[in-house]
């Protein structure tokens, strides 16, 4: 039997835990500000003190997430692993288990404690980083998909169909978001079918956006052209069958019904306002001389939407998209927090912030400050990088 | 807060002042050694290409050069005093009063939520300390000085209640209010229409006399400077080139720059085809590769290695039997200044062909709600952006289209391209009509037959495609060639047809010059063999050095490939230089129309002759009607009854019984299809001076 970890030794293991992470970090960072004048507005990143730190935080958790999920690393314990005598120990406890056999490759420690079922806290702060790096950046993609393809054509065209497009963008907006995803996830509305319908519209939007933008492209050279559609369409249709209506003729493709629901609720909820960003940017865009010209060679209109305009909206998009992977991510988290996320037991940040604050009044901290301080940390990474990006792609 | 004592000597003494800015690459110098003196009551000109550091130097006089900007040597002095060792409450009292700049873009000078009478009160509030009744009556005073009519009205207004001209008119009375020592004029006029320009200018001129101010102006125009300023001085990449007064400058200058200058700007007697304009080879160099020794070397015709390219910095230099004239060149007195213009290769003007595009009486009018809240209930209101257009353009011609803004030649341009349809008449191309097929329903080849460049260069390249890939799309999308490579190698002739190395197929537009991008802007609009070319102020955006290689390009290609170029301009200096036919626009209405000669000489509609006499010249063998028009360009939302320019026009009361204000003129054709659309007499029109006189006396 060991002892008691003191504060310098639950740090010196958490360190070596978090080993592959830091080396992976130190690497990329000494590559880039080796070569950062070569790499373009990434490379400029590394002039702004904001803006590394900000890439320091988020790659940490992509780094984490990538060696936890992928190579299994870094966790000291399976994340769904209860342990009796574990039951709210302080951190640095030497790991015991009561009932069964303990597992031999787990570590020796729970080196931040374990929470009220006697889960290790450390190791399901590391998998719910898994979940937040892969939900929130795709649930951000998508919802881009949605804002760029209709965002395109409202302010291009302007007239009724804007008109009617901002009208819904904005009834989206104006409804409450906590509210929508207790609807959205209430049993009785997940039953009617709804959310399976919505995901039906959201996803459909990616094939969409790109069947257009090859055909726009390479209207001209047809032989190509089929090519590059017919990819997009196979592959595009075969995963959407599969995502939202669970319908994969080949069997391959399974989404958890419960993640469909959190992630259409994201994508939802995140449209209207990627939506009114793109309205804006292509309302001024497309004054500039180069639209005229494309519009003088007889460019179609999604060509002029595609090719010409939206490049050029590229900067401020970049800015928001990772503000909205923090939104995104603080929406998980808020899920969670309310129940309405993925499966009780799984590893979640804002569940698990929930399950420890029942215990703060016991003065037990260290079940809920640890998922906060991660989700705080990757929040504050990305609106760091944001600022970054946004100040070093405005100076010279 | 009262003024600094009065001062003998010079109001503003410039003493070899460098000033660099500091980016985290490196230090740009942005001006060297520079120095100038400004006596009382004298206007100064400072001359030069954008990037050559003209604004910097008025910057650095109001030491307001941002974080990044510092001030690494010499000294400017404004009444003996050394302004660097001024506190910034010192400084502040001296800006806005003792010395106040107006900038480029009226509007932007302007505080849009604040009325103007308020605005202008400020000033002598804030530095005299005036009760505000005793400034507001300053400020009306100021309000008529500037010759604005019904100041009171003025005074209660808000700047964008105003027209361009009159906001202008108002930065130019805050600059007065205090009664400043010392005014810098950052291209004042720049934003403004030629007609406008001209009044503006006038009056500068007549306020620097009256109030005994002394000058700083800056412009890009050496007409300009010629008609304001006493004194001038040329800059070039971040030194001053060339200093000395107008006369000696103008018709004896003593540096090679100054002198490819005039000879790049189309003057009187410069014509495409016998005396052709000589451009300044290469480009600007950037301000961190910058060549050792002359920073015009590696332009200049007299350059010789081992002399021009030894030294790190060349001096400024008295002229020898000149006063307060200097320059800086070694070979200043090797070179014969007075050797005749070696020209460069002369070309014969191409026969006009066949028509190929005829418009006839074309209208293009556009509806808008009047009420722009009540829109669906309220009764719309016609803008009339063309009206009974007519012309002929033939194959190989060049047909200028000349007016300012809002005359409606964007309209017309717009029509033709078929972003827009006509609202009547027609528009023939090759005996087809194709004013009512807008662009996706015209074929490939209508559309190719077509195109158009644009007056922009920053905004005329896509930024985030590659040069090549943008020529390459428009070869595309007119079905040129079969293969990619075949394309490609048509693109890499387009980009030779422009004289733009091979290389650029692969940069992206942020990488080139303002003339680099507007030569692949022209690459690309005769990539699908162009029959028609629609070309909107190419060169107006462009730099004087760079504006002739460009104009001559554009010109050479048209000669080759037999195109038809409609060249839309205000600038009648170009016009002249290398159009064939002239039409003259005016509030949607063709007033005159017909060959350059004709147009360019007696007689001429009176709107024309303003036109004319409004454009400044940089030759001071030139002597020219001085005609002022009153007021702005109506809005086309409600142009005045009868004959359009009725309200500007100088010489209504040379028409009897008041035609002008109840009937349009017809349109008269007086010889030779030379139609002008006015109710003078003949022997009115025949009785007409021209506009300009040169004096014999040859350069």
């Amino acid at each position: 039997m060991t002892d008691l970890l003191g504060w310098g030794g639950i740090i010196g293991q958490m360190m070596v835990q978090f080993a592959p992470t830091l080396i992976a970090l130190i690497a990329t960072f000494a590559l880039s500000i080796t070569y950062k004048r070569r790499l373009g507005l990434y490379g400029k990143l590394f002039d702004s003190t904001i803006g590394m730190i900000g890439l320091a935080l988020v790659l940490f958790w992509v780094y984490t997430a990538f060696f936890a999920g992928v190579l299994d690393l870094i966790a000291t314990h399976d994340p769904l692993d209860q342990s009796a005598s574990m039951k709210k120990k302080l951190p640095g406890t030497p790991y015991s288990k009561l009932i069964g056999k303990a597992d031999p490759e787990a570590g020796a420690y729970y080196i931040l404690g374990g929470d009220n079922l006697g889960r290790d806290v450390f190791s399901r702060v590391i998998a719910g980083s898994i979940k937040v790096i892969l939900i929130a950046p795709f649930a951000t993609i998508f919802a881009f998909m949605v804002g760029v393809t209709l965002g395109l054509p409202a302010g291009y065209y302007g007239g009724k169909f804007d008109t009617v497009l901002s009208f819904i963008a904005n009834l989206v907006m104006a409804f409450p978001v906590i509210l929508l995803f207790y609807l959205l996830v209430t049993p009785e509305i997940v039953h009617t079918g709804i959310p399976v319908y919505m995901a039906a519209i959201l996803f459909i939007f990616p094939v969409i956006f790109l069947t257009i933008l090859w055909q726009s492209r390479y209207d001209t050279q047809p032989a190509k052209r089929n090519i590059y559609v017919g990819i997009t369409l196979v592959i595009g249709l075969w995963l959407y069958l599969g995502i939202a209506w669970d319908a994969d003729p080949l069997g391959l493709i399974r989404f958890p019904p419960n993640l469909l629901v959190v992630f259409v609720a994201v994508v939802f909820v995140n449209a209207p306002t990627v939506f009114r960003i793109v309205r804006g940017l292509v309302l001024d865009i497309k004054t500039r001389d180069y639209v005229a010209a494309a519009q003088t060679r007889g460019e179609g209109p999604w060509y002029i939407m595609l090719w010409e305009i939206l490049p050029n909206a590229r900067g401020p998009l970049l800015v928001d998209f990772c503000l909205r992977i923090g939104y995104t991510t603080i929406l998980l988290g808020t899920l969670g927090f309310f129940g309405l996320g993925l499966e009780s037991e799984s590893a979640d940040w804002g569940k698990m912030i929930i399950d420890g604050r029942k215990l703060l009044s016991a003065n037990i901290l260290h079940i809920a400050i640890p998922p906060a301080l991660a989700l705080l940390s990757l929040v504050l990474g990305l609106n760091f990088l944001a600022d970054g990006l946004r100040e070093e792609s405005l100076r010279d | 807060m009262s003024k600094l004592k009065p001062y003998d000597g010079p109001i503003l003494e410039i003493d070899q002042l460098s000033i660099s800015f500091f980016t985290r690459l490196r230090e740009i110098p942005a001006v060297m050694d520079f120095s100038v003196d400004i006596q009382p009551g004298e206007a100064v000109g400072l001359v030069g290409e954008s990037g050559c550091g003209k604004s910097t130097v008025a910057l650095g006089v109001m030491q307001d050069l941002g974080v990044n900007g510092r001030i690494v040597g010499g000294a400017v002095r404004f009444k003996g005093q050394d302004l660097s060792q001024l506190s910034p409450e010192e400084l502040r009292d001296i800006r806005g009063n003792e010395i106040a700049m107006i900038y480029q873009e009226p509007m932007a000078s302007l505080n849009p939520a604040m009325r103007v009478g308020q605005q202008l009160s400020e000033v002598p509030m804030i530095h005299e300390g005036i009760p505000q009744a005793q400034a507001r009556q300053r400020a009306l005073d100021v309000v008529r000085d500037v010759k604005l009519p019904d100041p009171e009205r003025i005074l209660r207004s808000y700047p964008h209640q105003l027209s361009g001209g009159q906001q202008q008119r108002i930065v130019i009375a805050m600059a007065l209010m205090s009664k400043p020592a010392l005014l810098i004029l950052d291209e004042p006029t720049t934003a403004l229409d030629v007609t406008v320009e001209a009044a503006v200018v006038e009056l500068v001129k007549d306020l620097g006399k009256k109030y005994g101010t002394s000058m700083l102006f800056i412009s890009h125009n050496l007409g300009l400077v010629l008609e304001t300023c006493d004194r001038i001085c040329v800059m070039y990449s971040g030194e001053a080139v060339e200093t000395g007064s107008i006369k000696d400058v103008f018709d004896q200058m003593q540096h090679p720059y100054t002198q490819a200058l005039f000879r790049s700007i189309p003057l009187p007697g410069a014509d495409k085809n016998t005396r052709p304009l000589v451009a300044i080879p290469g480009n600007f160099p950037l301000p961190h590769e910058r060549p050792t020794g002359c920073n015009f070397g590696p332009r200049c015709d007299y350059f010789a290695p081992g002399q021009c390219d030894q030294r790190a910095a060349i001096p400024m230099q008295p002229a020898k039997g000149f006063e307060r004239h200097a320059s800086r060149c070694l070979r200043m007195s090797d070179i014969d200044w007075n050797a005749p213009i070696a020209t460069a290769v002369k070309t014969t003007a191409c026969d006009p062909g066949k028509v190929v595009l005829k418009v006839d009486n074309l209208r293009k009018y556009y509806e808008v709600a009047a009420n722009a809240l009540l829109g669906a209930r309220g009764d719309k209101k016609l803008v009339k952006a063309n009206e009974c257009l007519s012309f002929e353009a033939h194959e190989g011609e060049t047909l200028a289209i000349v007016g300012e803004s809002g005359c409606g030649k964007s309209t017309f341009a717009k029509v033709l391209m078929g972003l827009e349809t006509a609202t009547d008449g027609q528009i023939l191309l090759d005996g087809r009509n194709i004013e009512q097929t807008p662009i996706n329903a015209r074929d490939t080849q209508t559309v190719a037959d077509i195109q158009m460049v644009f007056q922009n260069p920053f905004d005329t390249l896509n930024p985030s495609m590659t040069v090549g890939r943008q020529i390459l799309r428009a070869l595309e999308v007119f079905g040129h060639g079969t293969s990619h490579a075949q394309r490609h190698g048509e693109m890499m002739r387009a980009l030779d047809l422009v004289k733009l190395p091979r290389e650029f197929a692969t940069r992206m537009p942020r990488q080139l010059s303002g003339g680099q991008k507007q030569r692949v802007g022209i690459a690309r609009a005769f990539a699908g063999g162009a029959r028609i070319v629609v070309a909107d102020e190419p060169v107006s955006a462009l730099d004087v050095s760079v504006q002739a290689a460009v104009a001559d390009l554009l010109m050479d290609i048209q000669h080759d490939q037999k195109t038809t170029l409609l060249f839309i301009s205000h600038d009648l200096s170009i016009v002249r230089y290398l159009s064939d036919r002239v039409m003259v626009m005016y509030l949607g209405h063709v007033v005159e129309l017909g060959s350059t000669a004709q147009v360019f000489a007696p007689p001429y509609h009176p709107y024309t002759e303003a036109l004319l006499s409004a454009v400044p010249i940089a030759d001071t063998r030139v002597k020219k009607k001085h005609i002022v028009l009153e007021g702005d360009v109506p809005s086309a939302l409600n142009p005045p009854p009868g004959c359009p320019f009725q309200t500007r026009c100088p010489r209504k009361s040379d028409v009897p019984g008041g035609l002008c204000d109840t009937q349009l003129p017809p349109l008269r054709t007086l010889d030779n299809g030379h139609q002008i659309k006015c109710h003078l007499s003949d022997a009115i029109l025949s009785g007409m001076d021209p506009v300009f006189k040169i004096s014999p006396e040859n350069r």
